[in-house]
């Protein structure tokens, strides 16, 4: 009995390496998947938490969630040699505290195979990239990460690359009323806000045959109100001032977009 | 008493099922009740149907395994309007899906069939097969299909059960016919409430946009033009500055449908401030009481906003009676809630600027649709 089934096996054995001949070999691959996780300020990132976004004026988000594009692994510094593992997803980070084991794990997106072999680079674009920025949500299944309504502006003829939403208690009454206008609707977009950052991790991502990799990027919100436009930041404290740049619609207000989707670059680090 | 009806019924038919042979009683009765179950003397040839839709709307997601037919839709027409889906025939869909009310009841909640209030306003069904992501005002069904299961056996609705529903469906004179012709059944026997289901949820993905609203022919048709007013109105609806109205954040106008299909807060439920427990203050939870999250509490779909004239009173608690005090509500910010959406904010309105938005939301009226006769009562 032993003996018949080795046979058997060896025989089936034989067909499958015989059938080899005419398929190519398939690559050698790892799998790699990539997490997101979002902090405020070095700690784990909750909507509807109270923030202290400057001493005397506390903030509470309600949706932070933004689209990544373009992601690949970089076989050289020089980025000339580019494997790409997703070409657009959309991360949304809008855990509340009775959310803590999801905020805590991130949101990760799925594992994709990759040759084996050395990587020293992760390149992630933030936003949508001008080549599917053309498209409209209508052009999309129900299914596709691209056919969110919510996150399409018809005026700007563009998607909408990330949305960060709370209240801000701008009259310190300790109340976050949007009711009294205290509302923070930071809605980024159009081709001139789409970001790309190549981050490079301290010792290079070896990727084995059937191994698996999991990469993990923490964004941290605060970073992204980074604010160098003096205009935009009366109080001089480097800090989009949000008590009177609540929103970001007007054309003149395209630049507090435009620096909010650039400091993505500086808000993301690699684990 | 109902059990003596059903015999009496049975033995009926078993008499005329025997009658109708001409052979002198030849066959068993259990063969000739077979005979009498067959349809498959009735033709099977499914016809698809044609969903015409105004340009620039998406192309609908129609389920693999309900695809529409000319027989289907007719079907789930004639299902959608009888009350033999109710447990004393006196209610059907359309008693709360009404044409005249874009397939509302015009109520601020509906009353069902035993004259019990429910809590929620009922809702149009006007391209209800483009809304993938969640049916009812709080999303706790997913299809067409699986929602008209729900009314027939809902004891504030219909009130009655599907094994009564598909024995009356399988007695009727017209329902076999129409069942073979649509589902190429070939026996009575195989009625069943999910075909039923099936047939409804076709009729309701044909309850789409005529194309003959004024802001669809300014759209699309050369030479129509929205009035100075309207134009004004259209500019306010979509103009997202702060201190504006900015309803197209959530009443989104790219895929036609004048909403994001998302789940918010809209400030119409005062629960007594900011505080996070206060959330449990909503009298309906909507959303929360589907995810069991605190934060989703009091939160509800955003509607679609085409022939909004004529589906008042608004919002799931029918609360405000006019697009007026629709609008108003808006301009005031509304209440102020822990998880209140940050897009509800107040903006001054002048009296102009509120007739511009009236004259605006008027553009959407569909009375094409309402009079169209292919979504009209089968049985008047
Ligand atoms: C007694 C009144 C009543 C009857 C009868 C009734 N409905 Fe409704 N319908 C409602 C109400 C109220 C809602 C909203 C309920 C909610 O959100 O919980 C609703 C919601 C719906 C929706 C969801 C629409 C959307 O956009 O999510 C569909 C579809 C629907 N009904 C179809 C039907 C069908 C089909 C029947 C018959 C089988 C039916 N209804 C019978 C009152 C009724
Ligand atoms: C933050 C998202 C949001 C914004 C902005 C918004 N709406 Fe709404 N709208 C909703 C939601 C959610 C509902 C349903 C709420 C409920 O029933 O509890 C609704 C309901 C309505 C209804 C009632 C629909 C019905 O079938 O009962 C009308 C009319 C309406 N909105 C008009 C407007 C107008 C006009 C504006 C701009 C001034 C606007 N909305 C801005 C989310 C929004």
């Amino acid at each position: 009995m032993r003996k018949f089934s080795f046979l058997l096996l060896f025989a089936t054995l034989f067909i499958a390496s015989s059938c080899d001949d005419d398929t190519p070999k398939p690559e050698p691959a790892g799998d790699i998947q990539i997490t997101f996780k979002g902090n405020y300020d070095g700690e784990t990132f909750y909507t509807q938490k109270a923030y202290d976004y400057t001493d005397d004026m506390p903030v509470r988000f309600s949706a932070f969630n933004f689209f990544v594009a373009n992601i690949s692994l970089l076989e050289q510094e020089d980025a000339t040699e580019e494997t790409e593992l997703i070409d657009i997803d959309f991360i949304d980070l809008g855990f509340d505290e009775t959310q803590t084991a999801e905020a805590e794990a991130g949101v990760t997106v799925s594992a994709m195979k990759v040759p084996a072999g050395t990587y020293r680079g992760l390149k992630v674009g933030f936003g949508v990239p001008a080549d599917l920025n053309r498209t409209n949500p209508v052009d999309y299944g129900s299914g596709d990460v691209l056919s969110k309504t919510s996150h399409y502006w018809s005026a700007w003829n563009s998607y909408i690359f990330s949305k960060i939403e709370g209240v801000a208690d701008v009259d310190g009454d300790g109340q976050f009323e949007t009711s009294e206008g205290e509302g923070l609707t930071l809605h980024m977009g159009t081709d001139a806000t789409y970001t790309e950052r190549i981050l490079f991790p301290s010792s290079p991502i070896v990727v084995d045959e059937d191994g698996s990799i999991n990469l993990t990027l923490n964004i941290d919100l605060k970073t992204l109100f980074y604010m160098p436009i003096n205009e935009y930041d009366v109080n001089n404290d480097e800090l989009l001032d949000i008590e009177t740049f609540n929103g970001t619609h007007t054309d003149s207000e395209l630049l507090i977009a435009k620096q909010l989707m650039r400091n993505f670059s500086e808000a993301t680090a690699l684990d | 008493m109902n059990k003596w009806i059903l015999s009496i019924l049975a033995l009926t038919m078993i008499f005329l099922a025997s009658c109708k042979d001409d052979d002198g009683g030849g066959g068993t009765i259990d063969d000739d009740m077979l005979s009498a179950d067959d349809l498959t003397d009735i033709t099977y040839d499914p016809q698809t149907y044609e969903l015409v839709v105004p340009c620039d709307f998406p192309e609908m997601e129609i389920p693999s395994d309900n695809p529409m037919t000319v027989d289907g839709v007719e079907l789930g027409r004639f299902l959608f309007y009888d009350p033999i889906l109710s447990a004393d025939s006196t209610m059907s869909c359309s008693s709360c899906h009404l044409p005249s009310g874009s397939f509302t009841d015009n109520e601020a909640v509906s009353i069902g069939i035993d004259g019990v209030a429910g809590t929620r306003s009922s809702m149009s069904l006007l391209n209800v097969g483009y809304f993938y992501t969640g049916l009812f005002w709080d999303g706790r069904v997913t299809t067409l299909e699986e929602q008209a299961l729900l009314p027939v056996e809902d004891e504030i609705e219909l009130h009655t059960t599907w094994p009564e529903v598909e024995v009356k469906l399988k007695r009727s004179e017209i329902y076999p016919t129409m069942f073979r012709k649509a589902f190429g059944i070939e026996s009575k026997e195989e009625i069943t409430k999910f075909l039923a289901a099936k047939a409804i949820a076709q009729f309701e993905r044909s309850l789409v946009s005529s194309g003959q609203s004024k802001f669809d022919q300014a759209r699309c048709e050369p030479g129509v033009f929205l009035d100075p007013l309207e134009l004004e109105g259209f500019e306010l609806f979509t103009f997202e500055e702060n201190e504006h109205p900015g309803c197209t954040h959530c009443h989104k106008t790219i895929a036609q449908l004048f909403t994001d299909n998302r789940f918010v807060n809209n400030g119409i439920t005062d629960v007594g401030g900011t505080a996070v427990e206060n959330l449990e203050n909503f009298p309906d939870k909507g959303l929360g009481a589907v995810t069991g999250n605190i934060f989703d509490n009091g939160k509800f779909r955003t509607p679609s906003l085409r022939n909004i004239a004529n589906s008042a009173p608004y919002m799931h608690d029918g609360s405000l009676n006019t697009l007026e005090e629709v609008i108003d509500h808006y301009s005031s910010g509304g209440f102020s809630a822990a998880n209140s959406d940050a897009n509800v904010m107040p903006f001054p309105l002048t009296d102009q600027e509120k007739a511009a938005l009236l004259a605006f939301l008027r553009t959407l009226d569909d009375d094409a649709f309402m009079n169209n006769p292919a979504h009209q009562n089968p049985f008047d």
